[in-house]
């Protein structure tokens, strides 16, 4: 008797415990950015990479093996949207400290023309070290990658010579598998890719 | 004994209980601190003013990333009474041409933006120029905006007055 007694409170005890840590890690594995049921497959999107030193080369837009990229389609004329979402990537992986190293950035520009190589480079290399800038001036190539992520950008150039630029403002997360793991869309500011990317690089640990 | 080692078994289940709580809950404390402090404080307005004041809070502009020819200013504006922004502009050492943009959504979810030539103001009420709303926005910089320094921009408003705002250049909001 004493020690079905026993079992029981045991089980009782393990049974709260358990009940705890899920309802703990359901908590702060709350994602700010979408979380699709089935993520965007994104594994056969290559894009030139410019460097400073050597012609531009495919670049895969898969995260490295236990990584995980950001990437963001953006212009470098752009004001407001791009250096604010790069700032915010910057103050995140400074939250996050050492473990941000398995994050790195991916920046493509929607606006090739404007945007050279050095520019883009010393643009995004202005914010974060670990980067790739790509740049394609082939328009269907970067259709190609803008579909994949279900992205969109348009161009126009008005009559008075200025040019106005559109694009989708969201920093797709992409694992070592090439699949969109967490969308992050304009305005979820530092906490917001924070509080994501500790979770995603929790779960890859 | 037996029920020494329970009462010492129940310790430490409370003990690793109360660890679970604790992380558990600084977590969300945290999060619900930092989210606190991005809510704004209102400004009170003032009704019984004689005349007409405008009010320029929380002024600041991002650094531009180097070679950057586009940079952006924030602040919240108060007017005493209805009035509306309808230019802003640097010295030509700063940046050539200044405007007041607003950065929108369209149906397809791209965003882009598009110049502002009047932005009411409603009496009493606070407008925020913010990123990914308004702001003003200093095109062909002649250099880089960098932390430490202070860009003077010149407000215009509809009523007719001017008013200069000394805006420092920051990496994040303040």
């Amino acid at each position: 008797m004493i020690k079905s007694t026993n079992f029981l409170k045991n089980f009782l005890t393990l049974t709260t415990f358990a009940t705890l840590l899920f309802s703990c890690s359901t908590e702060s594995s709350q994602f700010v950015g979408l979380v699709r049921d089935q993520p965007l497959d994104v594994s056969k999107v290559y894009l030139p990479e410019e460097t400073n030193a050597s012609p531009a080369e495919p670049f895969n837009t898969v995260a490295a093996n236990g990584e995980l990229l950001i990437l963001f389609f953006g212009y470098t004329n752009c004001p407001d949207l791009c250096p604010t979402t790069l700032a915010d990537i910057r103050a995140a992986f400074a939250r996050i400290g050492d473990d941000a190293k398995r994050v790195s950035v991916a920046f493509v520009t929607v606006d090739p023309e404007r945007d050279t190589a050095q520019l883009l480079t010393n643009y995004v290399g202005s914010f974060v070290d670990r980067f790739h800038v790509l740049r394609t001036t082939d328009f269907n190539e970067l259709q190609v990658a803008k579909d994949a992520f279900l992205a969109s950008s348009t161009i126009q150039k008005t009559s008075d010579g200025k040019v106005e630029v559109s694009h989708t403002a969201t920093a797709y997360v992409v694992d070592d598998s090439g699949l969109v793991v967490d969308e992050l869309p304009f305005g979820v500011g530092a906490d917001g890719f924070e509080n994501d990317l500790k979770i995603l690089l929790r779960e890859i640990n | 004994m037996m029920k020494r080692n329970m009462k010492l078994k129940s310790i430490a289940v409370v003990a690793v209980l109360t660890i679970a709580f604790t992380s558990c809950s600084s977590d969300s404390e945290s999060t619900t601190e930092e989210s606190d402090a991005t809510v704004e404080t209102e400004v009170a307005s003032t009704e019984v003013a004689a005349e007409a004041t405008i009010t320029v809070e929380d002024a600041w502009a991002r650094t531009s990333p180097m070679d950057a020819t586009v940079g952006a200013a924030y602040m919240n504006i108060t007017s005493s009474a209805d009035d509306a922004l309808v230019g802003a502009s640097v010295d030509t050492s700063v940046a050539m041409m200044t405007q007041v943009h607003e950065t929108t959504t369209a149906a397809d979810g791209s965003m882009g933006m598009q110049e502002i030539k009047s932005l009411p103001l409603l009496a009493g009420v606070k407008t925020e120029l913010k990123p990914g709303g308004y702001h003003v926005m200093m095109m062909k910089l002649v250099k880089p905006l960098v932390v430490g320094e202070t860009v003077s921009i010149t407000l215009t408003f509809e009523s007719g007055s001017t008013q200069i705002v000394e805006v420092p250049v920051l990496e994040e909001a303040p």
